[in-house]
């Protein structure tokens, strides 16, 4: 069941149609506990795409290997290789950074995103295409990581990147853990909206085209878009 | 059943894989973390004497570790320290062994060069090659005495003790006089915004400048942090600074107050402050010891 998609498609379909945070909600708790500055959510977001380009394509090479019956352990097993690694990469040429992100590293190996790509596609494609899905969904959580950063660290303490922009701290609670949630659920009701526009559009002049005619109140295309379930 | 072999097989090879490029990758990077460790410890220890980047080390600002081991002969027992000598470079330690009363008990040179000393291995292997077979010994702790030119400034004692969760490692320097000059927190595993204010300037520097006399009796109390004191002590992050006679005031005000419990983290705020009276009353009561063994003895130590 290879996919059909090309390289673009994989990518973008990692950013947009299917960004780990946004879309499938997935690994929410690094998205609220380490997006308080860019800086921290750039460092979490680069880790995480590391890890998840080099598992998706130590497991589309070694697919062979894996024992159905003990896929999960086997994915778990790669993905804690690779976390140690850049655990102890960062640790030794980054010491500042990894005081900061150092423990968030170590839990990399339970994010559902990583073990839910291997799972679903990994496993299942060339080395090229897992390649580039890796890339886009490390790319859209990365994305997706600093943009929360940003939205928290500008309005909870008035710098980007430490650098001060506004002179005052305008809103502290977005510094907070709480907030972290409001801002991913805004996010995700952006995504959503912005998806359902498109559709309406979409499916509009679809419609206009079949029946030049007598065009419906547009009940059926503002149907709810697939709903996201994450863990 | 049958699909047992096969598993097992599977899990073997992907293990052995994943050890072994874990392995690989250690070996690469272990040696420049170590580096970084002993950087970050350095710049703590200068730090604390109060050098940092726009105020580097003077030359003459020399550092002398001495460590201390716990040696065994029979059923007696034995401090021995390692002290670095004046004179040839090659043999420039003596291990000076003192019995549990204070009495100065045996000497031997050691064959080890600076470079070599700081290196646990290095220093078992020179002890084991010095020691009569009967003795056993194991590493206590080290403390560093710091002179610029030949006056002692500073001492610096590396130390632990248990904290809330973990144990909590510090630096505490002595001024000469044996008075606080500070500590700082080198490795902790406290509570974020709780325990963690350990390592904050308000708590901090609550330590400095508390004589021998003032550690022996200060205790920790659950009152808040004055606001003048908290200006004081949080000095450095502030944008309109004290006036000398104003932080003098304050300075002499609160020279032997107690240690404000942080709020929330009393029980890390009082390991704190039990651990660091811990250290320097030991420290005080061995340093006078060994000094007393060197002038008897004449020994030529370096420092």
């Amino acid at each position: 069941m290879a996919t059909k998609k090309t390289n673009l498609e994989l990518v973008l379909n990692g950013i947009l149609d299917e960004n780990p945070i946004f879309r499938l909600a997935l690994s929410m708790c690094p998205a609220v506990a380490m997006t308080t500055t860019i800086m921290n959510g750039i460092l979490l977001g680069v880790a995480v795409f590391f890890v998840q380009v080099a598992s998706s394509c130590t497991i589309a090479i070694g697919k062979r290997l894996v024992h159905p019956r003990i896929r999960i352990p086997t994915y778990v097993l790669v993905i804690g290789t690779w976390v140690t690694v850049i655990d102890m990469v960062l640790a030794a040429y980054f010491p500042v950074a990894y005081s900061q992100v150092g423990l968030f590293v170590k839990l990399i190996v339970a994010f559902a995103i990583i073990t839910m790509r291997l799972e679903m596609f990994a496993c299942k494609n060339t080395l090229t295409t897992s390649f580039w899905d890796g890339f886009g969904m490390g790319m859209g959580f990365l994305i997706g990581m600093v943009v929360i950063g940003a939205i928290r660290e500008l309005l909870g303490m008035g710098t980007l990147l430490g650098y001060d922009i506004m002179g005052f701290q305008p809103l502290l609670f977005f510094v907070l853990p709480v907030a972290g949630f409001f801002v991913v659920g805004l996010m995700m009701g952006f995504f959503n909206y912005v998806e359902n526009v498109y559709k309406q559009k979409r499916l509009r002049t679809i419609f206009h085209e079949s029946h030049k005619s007598n065009m419906p109140a547009c009940n059926s295309c503002a149907s709810p878009s697939v709903g996201p379930v994450g863990s | 059943m049958k699909e047992v072999p096969d598993i097992v097989l599977r899990l073997t090879l992907t293990c052995v894989l994943a050890a072994s490029v874990m392995g690989g990758v250690f070996m690469l990077t272990n040696e420049a973390k170590l580096h970084n460790e002993h950087i970050s410890e350095q710049n703590v220890m200068l730090g604390l004497l109060g050098y940092g980047l726009d105020n580097p080390a003077p030359a003459s600002v020399k550092l002398f570790n001495i460590y201390r081991y716990i040696i065994s002969k029979g059923e007696n027992k034995f401090l021995g320290y390692i002290l670095p000598v004046k004179g040839d470079i090659d043999n420039g330690f003596q291990l000076v062994m003192i019995d549990l009363e204070g009495q100065f008990a045996e000497k031997f040179a050691l064959s080890i060069t600076p470079e070599k000393v700081s290196d646990a291995g290095e220093r078992d292997k020179v002890l084991i090659a010095a020691l009569p077979g009967d003795m056993h010994f194991f590493f206590a702790d080290e403390a560093i005495i710091v002179n610029d030119g030949d006056k002692r400034q500073a001492y610096l004692l590396p130390g632990q003790f248990p904290g809330f969760k973990t144990f909590i490692k510090v630096f505490l320097a002595l001024d000469p006089q044996l008075s606080v000059l500070g500590f700082d927190v080198v490795a902790h595993e406290e509570d974020p915004g709780l325990g963690a204010e350990i390592e904050k300037d308000y708590f901090k520097n609550q330590f400095a400048g508390k004589t021998v006399e003032a550690m022996k009796t200060i205790k920790v109390v659950k009152v808040p942090l004055p606001d003048e004191y908290r200006k004081y002590l949080e000095e450095e992050k502030q944008d309109i600074k004290m006036l000398e006679a104003e932080q003098e005031a304050i300075r002499q005000k609160y020279k032997d107050a107690d240690i404000h419990a942080l709020t929330g983290a009393t029980i890390s705020s009082d390991a704190v402050t039990n651990g660091l009276k811990n250290m320097l009353k030991k420290f005080v009561y061995r340093l006078q010891i060994l000094e007393n063994v060197i002038n008897e003895q004449s020994i030529p130590v370096s420092f």
